[in-house]
């Protein structure tokens, strides 16, 4: 609960966010909340939208929300170590509640060793019922409500990263690693200038590998 | 958009992305990690969350904005101390998303 309640309120706006846009280029209520029940894909979600939007077809649509979530298999990667002799059941639920925020608090909480199999159950369990929410009043509320953004909630996706961030810093070589990789997805976009572009929805991907490799080479010692 | 296309995207959304997330999970807990990789993945979250916050705050379309005339850049900054200070998610959240909107309405 302590840990999830966060979880809960930052899903809720930005939920909601899903659930007018959705409703907004031709989904139905109960379509826009089952997409979020079922993907709970966050950024991976946004982007279907706007691909369906330009018209491409199912194809384009999943291809894009696979690349911009190809990073859920670093994410499992690390987490795999945890969840060592799990049966494969309890794998597969806390596989499907994987999402950025329930990925940060449940290492940050491991690392302080508090972390167990139940809290991330119910970590997963509470930030699912905070985006599927948050999607069915969006859903619901478009055209009630005005304009989301009045309510400041473009900045509640940025603001939940920002406070990840500095949760997961916790040391030098860690706070080299995020800003190495920050400036690197900040200088990505440049490529397209030397004209090698990079599609937009792999700079993360790219930058957080570069930047791991980069500082595992260099800090050899431990 | 008609209703079957909608339906066949929620569909294939919900299997796609629990495959990405499985998948990894399911072997990668089954096999011995060899050091070098652990190191390599204990930097992988950091790196996440540096990318992802960066390209959300500086980046505007794509493109690098001076920060200090950006409202995102501007209210990551205090979003941060505050979480550095309290440990609270929820409260940095909703002083970011306060700040927010202060600095867009006088900018």
């Amino acid at each position: 609960m302590r840990l999830g309640v966060p979880i809960f309120l930052g899903y809720m706006p930005v939920g909601m966010a899903f659930g007018i846009i959705a409703v907004s280029i031709g989904f139905g209520v109960w379509q826009s909340v089952t997409c979020s029940a079922t993907a709970l894909a966050g950024a991976g979600q946004f982007i279907a939208l706007a691909v369906m939007k330009t018209g491409e077809g199912l194809g384009a649509v999943l291809a894009a929300t696979t690349v911009v979530n190809l990073r859920y298999v670093l994410f499992g990667a690390t987490l795999s170590p945890y969840l060592r002799g799990m049966p494969l059941s309890r794998q597969a639920a806390l596989a499907f509640t994987l999402t950025d925020e329930t990925f940060a608090v449940n290492i940050a909480d491991r690392r302080e060793g508090r972390s167990t199999g139940w809290s991330m159950a119910g970590v997963g369990a509470i930030a699912w019922l905070g985006w599927v929410t948050g999607t069915l009043v969006g859903a619901v509320a478009t055209g009630l409500i005005g304009d989301p953004s009045q309510w400041g909630v473009d900045f509640a996706m940025p603001a939940m990263f920002t406070a990840l961030l500095i949760a997961l810093a916790e040391d030098r070589r860690h706070i080299v690693v995020g800003l190495f990789a920050g400036a690197l997805v900040v200088a990505l976009p440049l490529t397209a200038r030397i004209g090698i572009p990079i599609p937009a929805s792999w700079h993360v991907l790219l930058a957080s590998g570069v930047a791991a490799t980069t500082a595992t080479v260099v800090w050899r010692d431990e | 958009m008609s209703d079957a296309f909608i339906w066949s995207v929620v569909i294939g959304m919900g299997l796609a992305n629990f495959a990405v997330r499985f998948a990894p999970i399911a072997v990668v807990s089954r096999m011995r990690i060899p050091r070098p990789f652990m190191r390599w993945l204990s930097f992988i979250p950091v790196a996440v969350m540096g990318s992802l916050v960066a390209g959300q705050v500086l980046l505007v379309e794509g493109d690098l904005v001076a920060p200090w005339s950006n409202p995102y850049a501007l209210a990551a900054v205090p979003t941060a101390l505050i979480y550095h200070k309290t440990r609270s998610f929820l409260g940095s959240v909703v002083a970011g998303m306060v700040i927010f909107i202060a600095l867009r309405t006088v900018m």
